[in-house]
């Protein structure tokens, strides 16, 4: 067997493990793909990332659901967690960067900020997760000491919305430059423009496959 | 002749003729102005029953709503249980209550109170309910609601936890659920024996947002129908409620025998209605946050008309009416509803 077959056998198991939700056999594929010499960072796009796509669009076609994706999100992070140490940066484009995430106060989801996270990590960004509940000026905090590129605020209630505005407004107050990005159930693409935000998801199934379709873009960047 | 508001409300749950067309809702409606009125904060208001009874009723004096309903807050059940509540005092903005402890991992983790009614806020909103029934009990309905089991699940487990479990090792949380079951049927009973008048089972977190229309049928419905089952014996009409797109599980969600069904804005009730046919009673569906606190008189109005032309029974808002909304726009629900010929006209 040609090595550029065998490669490709190996991401269509990784893919193949994640749509499956079989992290057995993603495992398998990224230690062998490690163990034969093959690039890591093209195995956790094109086989990792690759998988997670398929899974985005079973989602939006409502053959999976939330708990589907939670499971191959898992076996994703499987193989992920053997390829990503060996990951060599040389000759590649800078490492993309870091990024502060979590839920903001008085919010206890964090499902959706969970998948960002991992979309996050899929495309090498450093992630400091602040978790759920989280008080505003630990976002302006967080970011002021890592020096993060993106902040990340989540938020699944409407009840949430107005600490993410001050979240915003507290932000930029700091650094100007810093990117902020909107996700949840209530923050619709008006009112992410009226709080001054860079980007957003619209609802909690956009959460999910907005995540998912971000990973998706990073690939082919 | 003219029905009281208790009346109107009751009758129109249980698909009877009414005079004119109730608005009322199920879950919470405290408004900013209603805590104004008698000089409450709202962090306050879930720890009180005089202060709780005082800013649900607000919004029937201010504003005309048909229904009074406590409690506030999702903790109650899960507070109950044994979760920390934390009602963020120290914050400036407006948040509900939430719970610090996914102390649930197994069945063996939840202890059922000996005596469910005294247990946690259960005797608070008791309070409240009675309260509420001796001085507005003639004339406005006073209602209540309880979590479902799932949803309820997810206020005392780690979210990712129960769904994952649900789906690879469906009989561990399957016992989990049959203990909140027992819960929900105590803290229901507990509400409706102090004097409840309706109750809404609020089972939102099963939504087919999250879940599949297979696992709802498969591993929630079943419970949810032993609840309405053992609270409607008491006599008391149950609304069911689930949030988000639910028309693919609408059927399963009328056959558990509740006197009505609710859905949230994100259903399209005129396709609901036609799945369920004439006879069940289908509340819903207007979006509290767009429409009420952020619309005008004009969408209030249309959004109103919009939900009984869609074949919506009465109009009730999808969840909770967010408290910075005007009583001004409630009043407008109120008349908007009462202009309408009720779909059972008994005028």
């Amino acid at each position: 067997m040609g090595s550029d077959e065998r490669k490709q056998e190996l991401f269509g198991k990784m893919k193949e493990g994640v749509i499956e939700y079989d992290e057995d056999q993603v495992v398998e594929a990224a230690n062998a793909l490690v163990d034969e010499g093959f690039d890591a960072y093209e195995g956790i796009m094109d086989g990792l990332a690759a998988g997670m796509e398929v899974v985005g669009e079973l989602f939006d076609s409502q053959e999976y659901f939330v708990p589907e994706v939670l499971m191959c999100a898992d076996a994703l992070y499987a193989g992920l967690d053997i390829l990503r140490p060996r990951v060599d940066m040389t000759g590649r484009e800078a490492v993309k960067g870091e990024v502060v995430i979590g839920v903001v106060e008085g919010d206890v989801h964090d499902i959706g900020k969970n998948l960002v996270k991992m979309m996050f990590e899929v495309a090498g960004f450093t992630v400091h997760d602040l978790g759920a509940d989280v008080p505003i000026d630990e976002f302006v905090e967080k970011q002021i000491n890592t020096n993060s590129d993106i902040v990340a605020l989540s938020a699944m209630m409407t009840t949430t919305m107005m600490g993410m505005k001050k979240a915003i407004v507290k932000l930029k107050e700091k650094n100007p430059d810093v990117m902020i990005m909107l996700g949840g159930a209530p923050v619709t693409g008006e009112i992410a423009d009226m709080f001054g935000a860079d980007g957003y998801s619209e609802n909690a199934s956009n959460a999910v496959s907005e995540a998912i379709k971000m990973v998706a873009a990073l690939r082919k960047m | 002749m003219t029905m009281t508001h208790k009346e109107r409300v009751l009758k129109t749950i249980k698909g009877e003729p009414v005079d004119k067309m109730p608005a009322f809702t199920g879950f919470g409606a405290v408004l900013v102005e209603g805590l104004e009125k008698y000089g409450l904060r709202f962090a306050h208001v879930h720890l009180d029953a005089d202060e709780m009874a005082k800013a649900a009723a607000a919004t029937s004096e201010l504003a005309g709503l048909e229904a009074i309903v406590v409690p506030f807050d999702m903790g109650v059940e899960a507070e109950a249980l044994g979760a920390t509540l934390n009602t963020y005092p120290h914050s400036e903005d407006l948040l509900y209550p939430t719970l610090r402890d996914k102390f649930v991992h197994t069945a063996d983790d939840i202890n059922l109170p000996a005596d469910i009614a005294n247990a946690g806020r259960v005797p608070l909103v008791t309070e409240a309910i009675k309260k509420l029934k001796e001085q507005y009990g003639e004339e406005y309905a006073v209602a209540s609601w309880v979590l479902g089991p799932f949803t309820l699940a997810g206020q005392v487990m780690d979210l990712n936890e129960l769904l994952k479990m649900s789906f690879k090792e469906p009989e561990k949380a399957n016992a989990i659920l049959d203990k909140l079951s027992d819960m929900i049927i105590g803290v229901g009973k507990a509400y409706i024996a102090a004097g409840a008048d309706y109750l809404s089972l609020r089972e939102m977190g099963a939504t087919s947002d999250v879940l599949s229309p297979r696992a709802y049928k498969k591993q929630i419905k079943g419970f949810s129908q032993r609840i309405v089952e053992e609270l409607k014996a008491t006599g008391v009409p149950i609304v069911y409620h689930i949030c988000g797109d639910t028309n693919m599980i609408i059927e399963d969600m009328a056959e558990l025998g509740a006197d009505a069904v609710s859905v949230d804005q994100k259903n399209d009730l005129k396709a609901s209605r036609e799945k369920l046919g004439d006879e069940v009673v289908l509340l819903g569906n207007i979006n509290p946050w767009d429409v009420f606190t952020q619309g005008s008189k004009e969408d209030v109005q249309r959004e109103v008309r919009a939900s009984v032309e869609a074949g919506a029974d009465a109009v009730w808002p999808g969840c909770d009416i967010w408290p910075t909304t005007s009583t001004a726009n409630i009043k407008t629900w109120v008349e908007t509803s009462h202009e309408l010929t009720p779909r059972r006209n008994g005028a």
